[in-house]
């Protein structure tokens, strides 16, 4: 009998130490920093960057909020929406939410994150637009993201090259450096990502900016509207860097790190990228001289930058601390708040009224296309169908493969939008 | 009556130690595998995560629509046996030259399997620099300079998949001659000296002793390549991400796409489920063919 006992006696403390790892855990913090100093509450914001990305920001929020002490946590973007979305769904999760414009308007209708519309009028229509649903604001737009092209100022100055100012003029450009036995530009089309940027940023110039199709995105959203017979005009005009051979099948076994190599070392005069890879473009070759221009259209104009607003902070509504986390997003919402954000992601620019910062030298030609407001991401406003992105750049490898046409690509990214858009339109 | 009952408290003693693991086992093992048959049958999506509705086979009909699951599935298959096939004789081949009495046995042996090592992400990470079609791409460098042209490995649609297997039979061929070498090590010499006598030739010794008697380790080598050849993910994440376009994307791949890309969680439920049912077909099949292969040379 007594051995049952004792055996008994083991099973449940190993039972109970199995267990003991899903509870507890969470509830601890809270207790332990009462007897600390009873008025600072702890505000929980999740964030996929790395804490330098936002470190002079939450540096300002210790000093001019005394009373919150902010816990960063991140979460690597590949897990992020995963955890969050967990995390939400249990009624928990962070008390100030990264987002973007699409996570941003689902997890307002499904009621997780707060109206913050007091802080609206700070910002201007580009940026808040993203971040609204029915009218109502959402989340702050953060610093914006955009990608041009980049091209090194060396090899153009050296062959009397001026960056162009319409699509004929850019495929002349990489006419002479291909003459010259200069890779023309470099694409890490590996990824599905460079191309779909590429070619969106030609139709957003030929197409998207032409006032009658002012509202083509919503519509497409909408499943109202499709790409095949409206876009095929402009990227049939567009692929004509792929039939002279200026984007090449090559390229599709190249990633981002090694097109950025081939950019650094000289071995490619141009690259579409953005502010984020400044800083390891200058790490691998310090003596690069280099600038970006934005893409272009066959008329002459601005021209247009890929990009928008860049992450979305949202207030959790099941927050326990309501009034400290709109204290944080109040001063985000500030000139003082912009600017340290600013400060860690420099290139980008505030949406807040009002606010400008200096541009760093390599984005000199482009500073005119930044003022007209030219930065746009179509998907930003599908909807549900954002995500087709992903297949949109992966048809696109087709297409430069040969593999598939210009219009059985765009009529394969429409049969996933419709399955995007039906499946979720409750 | 009194030992069997002793007997009967014994069992229960031990079993009952069993207990925590038990219940870990089912919480966090048996319960979320059931649940994805249930999810299965319902509208569950990120867009809508509580009320859910029985949609019957609905989810099911979706899979055989998406182009991306279809040719996954496809993928897939061609992946595992190209793995099953090419693993278990090259693995053999390695397995039978290394068992004689060479020099660098010890050295080639500790190469062969030394890839085994390694993840498969920074086996990705290596191959997609060896494979790459840029000025540091190793391969396509000694090619040029060879004076042949490039060859696409990881960006041709046609050819990508293929890499994809080369880089792993790289990397795991070694391990299938490890254990090839242990059931080799284990064959009895008596046997070789028997066919000798008999007069027969190295090359019937291997047919006839050699190959009948390793049936055991050619059962576990093909039957995990297949199993894992389906089930691939990470070296597919590392080196091509599914591309270019759709052409490397395998069932796991797609299946993470639909589930946490794209939020269709129940019809990524349903085709976790058709591929449960389709590996324990598969396995079951080549199970009984390799048994009975056994059988017969027995």
């Amino acid at each position: 009998m007594k051995k049952v006992n004792m055996l008994l006696l083991t099973a449940v403390t190993a039972l109970s130490l199995t267990l003991a790892g899903c509870s507890g855990a969470k509830n601890e913090p809270a207790a332990a920093d009462q007897g600390d100093k009873k008025d600072k509450v702890k505000v929980r914001i999740a964030y996929w960057n790395k804490e330098e990305s936002v470190k002079t920001l939450l540096d300002l929020v210790k000093e001019k909020l005394p009373n919150i002490e902010v816990e960063y946590q991140f979460i690597d973007n590949k897990q992020y929406q995963n955890i969050i979305e967990t995390q939400l769904t249990a009624g928990a999760g962070p008390d100030i939410i990264s987002t973007n414009p699409y996570t941003a308007s689902r997890y307002a209708k499904l009621g997780y994150i707060k109206d913050i519309s007091s802080l609206a009028d700070r910002y201007n229509d580009g940026g808040k637009n993203v971040y609204s649903v029915d009218g109502k604001l959402y989340a702050l737009p953060g610093i914006s993201w955009f990608e041009g092209m980049f091209y090194n100022k060396e090899i153009f100055d050296k062959l009397n090259l001026k960056p162009p100012t319409t699509f004929e003029e850019e495929l002349a450009l990489h006419e002479t450096l291909k003459k010259n036995g200069i890779k023309p530009q470099a694409m890490g089309a590996k990824s599905w990502e460079p191309m779909m940027k590429s070619s969106m940023a030609f139709v957003m110039n030929d197409f998207l900016a032409k006032p009658e199709n002012k509202d083509f995105d919503v519509q497409y959203a909408e499943g109202k509207t499709k790409l095949d017979g409206n876009w095929n005009t402009a990227i049939e005009k567009w692929s004509e860097l792929i039939k002279k051979e200026y984007l090449t099948e090559d390229m599709l076994g190249i990633d981002y790190d090694q097109a950025l190599d081939e950019f650094a070392t000289g071995k490619a005069a141009m690259w579409q990228s953005g502010p984020w890879a400044v800083e390891t473009i200058q790490k691998k070759n310090a003596n690069l001289k280099f600038d970006m221009f934005p893409f272009y259209g066959t008329e002459p104009g601005a021209g247009w930058l890929i990009g928008g607003p860049g992450v979305g902070f949202a207030a959790n509504s099941n927050s326990k601390h309501q009034e400290e986390v709109m204290q944080v997003l109040d001063l985000i919402s500030t000139p003082e708040g912009q600017q340290a954000f600013w400060n860690d992601n420099k290139g980008g620019s505030s949406y807040l009224k009002g606010v400008e910062f200096e541009m760093p030298e390599q984005f000199a030609s482009v500073s005119e296309t930044l003022k007209a407001g030219n930065v746009y991401a179509p998907w930003n406003n599908w909807g549900n169908a954002s995500n087709v992105i992903e297949d949109y750049g992966k048809y696109f490898q087709y297409v430069l493969s040969g593999k598939m046409t210009v219009t059985e690509a765009l009529q394969a990214i429409d049969k996933k939008t419709a399955e995007l858009i039906k499946a979720k339109a409750e | 009556m009194n030992t069997k009952m002793r007997l009967l408290k014994r069992e229960f003693d031990y079993q009952i130690l069993i207990l925590p693991v038990l219940i870990f086992y089912l919480l966090f093992c048996v319960y979320p595998f059931l649940s994805t048959f249930y999810y299965s049958f319902t509208d569950y999506s990120n867009m809508k995560l509580t009320n859910l509705k029985f949609v019957g086979l609905e989810n099911f009909i979706g899979i055989f629509d998406s182009d991306l699951l279809m040719i996954s599935i496809k993928n897939s298959i061609i992946y595992a046996l190209l793995m099953t096939v090419f693993q278990t004789t090259l693995g053999l081949i390695l397995a039978v030259f290394l068992d004689r009495k060479l020099k660098t046995k010890n050295i080639l042996r500790s190469m062969f399997f030394l890839p085994a090592v390694f993840s498969p992400l920074i086996i990705g990470y290596l191959w997609s620099y060896l494979m790459s079609t840029s000025d540091f791409g190793l391969i396509n460098s000694a090619i040029t300079a060879l004076g042949f042209e490039k060859i696409n490995f990881l960006g041709n649609p046609d050819l990508a998949l293929y890499s994809v297997v080369v880089t792993q039979l790289w990397q795991w061929t070694g391990w299938a001659m490890v254990i090839f070498l242990a059931n080799l090590q284990s064959i009895p010499k008596d046997l070789y000296e028997a066919a000798e006598i008999d007069g027969a030739n190295s090359w019937r010794k291997f047919w006839k002793v050699t190959l009948p008697l390793m049936q055991p380790s050619v059962n576990v080598v093909a039957v995990t390549a297949m199993i894992g050849g389906l089930k691939v993910f990470d070296i597919i994440f590392a080196l091509t991400e599914g591309g270019p376009g759709n052409s490397t994307e395998t069932i796991m791949t797609a299946y993470i796409k639909t589930v946490f890309n794209e939020g269709f969680y129940a019809k990524g439920a349903a085709f976790g489920v058709v591929f449960f049912i389709a590996v324990m077909i598969i396995t079951m099949v080549m199970m009984s063919f390799l048994r009975k292969w056994g059988e017969n040379t027995r």
